[in-house]
């Protein structure tokens, strides 16, 4: 720059020479509108959810099924899987998204926010649009995005600086961008957000900073905001502010950090809620702490509280309630019941009634548990020496992680009535601390003895879970814990990836591995099944984030990078 | 901007405080140089035991791995604090700079406030004390 450039800058305003530049480029437009041929979402197609051609919610459909009807890729067929194409992200984190595919094109986010528009048939990219994000983000674990909800003509990605955006999901330009929360708070967003007809839903993290949650829903064609449902008191004297002592629920966290589930016939939404901050230590917290470890009932059109439903109360493992809801029609002791099931952080198997929240059964689904043992009720009744210690001996099992963790999906096949549970196996020393809470920094008071994990002990089940009984039918186990979530598929095959960076299809009948595919990665991310043009195809992302995945036991010497690869038959 | 700068001055201060830490024995002070600094007060088993807990609660888990014995690599992402070798300086005044301050473009946020000056000292000694770090 010259000096009288610099000049010029100067009286523009402009701070320096490196700010006179122009931007890079952060948004890759569609040369032409991309799945131009299929008209905008409708509701009635949210509502039908998985069908052949389309993946179009990151649960599959409304009941969180991940059950796609896809019928080719059978126990025989597979062998045949081939990689049709493949695409990276170009970011390091873990890459946990889900796609959606709607006419013809594939919608996935990646870590940090990049968000990529591509052929569901060849991989060429048709838009990109990478997120700015401050360098100061609140995470506490990792730059993850588990993806995009569709609706109308706009794709809808919420970001780590706790934004909401919505983009047209044929040019890739963004529609509307509204701040869920400040960042700086402690809040950040990961979830891939819900569309019920005009409104879209979403949670937010910030369990680890004190932060209090909430679930938000906004208008999908403006993104006003319509209703905060929070997840603590706000007040003295509210619901729920008499199972916090003092004024503990003001920094008592409860984040609602995964997607949620509607029930068509009910007109109810159903969102789960994450652990009371601090995590470790609950001295100044005493009291059930409500609405942590919950799932809530809730109006969509008001975020009105119909029922709830605590897994963990005063949760001190960091036992979140946020893993996956499967909104399942069953039989219990001959009697059909309209259920909501759920594998819970805390290694139990929940069966609630989903119309009034009534508890109906809990059984172990993994392999080591010994916090507590649950009452008739409902209730955990808690080994004594599960509480976190100053200097802590004993092995507490699950991990602070699980169990099944929210970060990733499972998947039940209404044809088999099992519920596919990805797992960890490991236990813990729970150590507790000194929590310090200021707004925006970390607020945990304790600290997992990760010694599983740290002497190669911890491993990883698919467990196959029969909701009628609660009994396990088959275990697939591997020797890391499994952090990928799943895909079942009405050929009777499941999808899903390991920590040895191996893509997995297993036989969703006995368990037994089908066949395999080094991807190269550590499995974070949650398959999809779709058809193009009658041919099958499956989309498994790899990538990890060791700071994270090695906490739970995985190997850290995996590189990170994510990429997404995509199979399809012979 | 201003924030900003503040993150860049203090994480050339860290720095600088790392680099002299890692040099050889500094040279003896010059016969007319001021008194030396009073020594600083020794921590007493108390003052670890809180450092201890600071670090458990608020700088563990998610963060930094808690567990000396687990050494590095092992089930954190932050960089593991109980060895020989930091990336911002390893001298207790490049500790209590990093923490006090933070380092930007990371997780590591500024803790001054939130934490009192003494505990972050307290802290930092708790890291000495607990070090697994072998070299002379």
């Amino acid at each position: 720059m010259t000096l009288a450039t610099a000049a010029v800058a100067q009286d523009k305003g402009v701070a320096n020479a490196e700010t006179a530049l122009p931007p890079p480029p952060t948004a890759w437009y569609a040369a032409k509108p991309a799945g131009a041929a299929a008209g905008p979402v409708t509701a009635a197609q949210l509502a039908r959810g998985a069908a052949k051609g389309q993946w179009l919610h990151y649960g599959g459909d409304y009941r969180n099924f991940r059950h796609s009807p896809v019928a080719s890729l059978t126990p025989a067929s597979v062998k045949r899987l081939h990689v049709a194409w493949s695409a990276p992200t170009g970011t390091t984190g873990q890459f946990e998204a889900s796609p959606v595919v709607y006419g013809g094109v594939m919608y996935v986010s990646t870590s940090y926010n990049r968000l990529l528009a591509l052929d569901a048939r060849t991989g060429e990219i048709l838009w990109r649009y990478d997120v700015q994000l401050p360098s100061d983000l609140r995470l506490c674990c990792g730059p993850a995005n588990r993806g995009v909800a569709i609706g109308g003509d706009l794709v809808v990605m919420a970001t780590l600086d706790a934004r909401l955006m919505a983009f047209d999901r044929k040019t890739g330009k963004v529609a509307w961008t509204v701040t869920i929360a400040d960042y700086k708070e402690g809040y950040s967003s990961t979830a891939a957000p819900l569309i019920v007809g005009d409104l879209i839903y979403t949670g937010i993290a910030g369990g680890e900073f004190g932060a209090p949650g909430f679930i938000d829903a906004y208008d999908l064609k403006t993104g006003k905001r319509v209703w905060r449902k929070m997840t603590v008191p706000t007040a003295a004297g509210q619901p729920g502010a008499d199972t916090w002592a003092g004024d503990s629920w003001k920094s008592g966290g409860s984040p609602t950090w995964n997607t949620g589930a509607y029930d068509k016939e009910t007109n109810t939404l159903f969102w789960t809620v994450g652990n009371p901050s601090p995590d470790w230590n609950g001295d100044k917290r005493a009291g059930d702490n409500l609405y942590s470890d919950s799932v809530l009932a809730l109006d969509p059109a008001t975020g009105k509280l119909k029922w709830w439903f605590q897994f963990t109360p005063h949760d001190v493992w960091d036992y979140d309630g946020n893993t996956q809801l499967f909104l399942v029609d069953t039989v219990l002791g001959g009697k059909p019941v309209k259920a909501i099931v759920q594998p819970n952080r805390n290694g139990y198997f929940y069966v609630l009634d989903r119309d009034t929240g009534r508890f109906l059964r809990a059984t172990q689904y993994i392999e080591q548990l010994n916090w507590a043992t649950i009452d008739a009720k409902g209730r955990p009744v808690v080994n004594p020496k599960a509480m976190p210690q100053d200097n802590p001996r004993d092995r507490i099992c699950p991990s602070n992680l699980g169990g099944m963790n929210g970060s990733w999906s499972g998947a039940y096949d209404p044809a088999t009535g099992l519920v596919y549970a990805p797992s960890i196996e490991a236990c813990q020393q729970y150590a507790k601390g000194i929590a310090v809470y200021v707004k925006g920094i970390p607020f945990m008071g304790g600290a997992p003895n990760t010694v599983d994990a740290n002497e190669g002990k911890a491993y990883g089940l698919v467990s196959a879970v029969d909701v009628r009984t609660g009994k396990v039918k088959w275990r697939y186990r591997d020797k890391r814990p499994m952090m990928a979530g799943v895909v079942s598929t009405a050929g009777g095959v499941l999808f899903t990836a390991n920590q040895e960076g191996e893509a997995l299809a297993l036989d969703q009948a006995t368990g037994k591995k089908l066949w395999s595919f080094r991807m190269g990665g550590g499995g974070r991310g949650q398959p999809i099944v779709y058809e193009v043009d009658g041919k099958p195809y499956v989309a498994i992302p790899s990538g990890g984030w060791a700071g994270l995945d090695s906490f739970a036991g995985a190997a850290s010497n995996l590189p990170e990078g994510g990429q997404l690869f995509v199979f399809s038959l012979n | 901007m201003r924030k900003f700068a503040a993150y860049l001055a203090a994480a050339a201060l860290a720095a600088a405080a790392g680099v002299a830490a890692s040099q050889a024995q500094p040279p003896p002070p010059a016969a007319d140089q001021a008194a030396p600094a009073p020594p600083k007060p020794a921590m007493t088993p108390d003052d670890l035991a809180r450092g201890k807990a600071l670090f458990t609660g608020t700088c563990g888990a998610y963060c930094h791995q808690a567990n000396p014995a687990a050494g590095p690599g092992q089930g954190a992402d932050a960089p593991f604090l109980f060895g020989c070798e930091f990336k911002h300086g390893g001298s207790d005044e490049a500790l209590f700079q990093t923490i006090s301050q933070g380092v930007p473009g990371t997780r590591m946020v500024p803790f001054a406030g939130a934490i009192p000056d003494d505990d972050i000292r307290r802290i930092v000694a708790y890291l000495k004390s607990a070090s697994t770090c072998k070299a002379p």
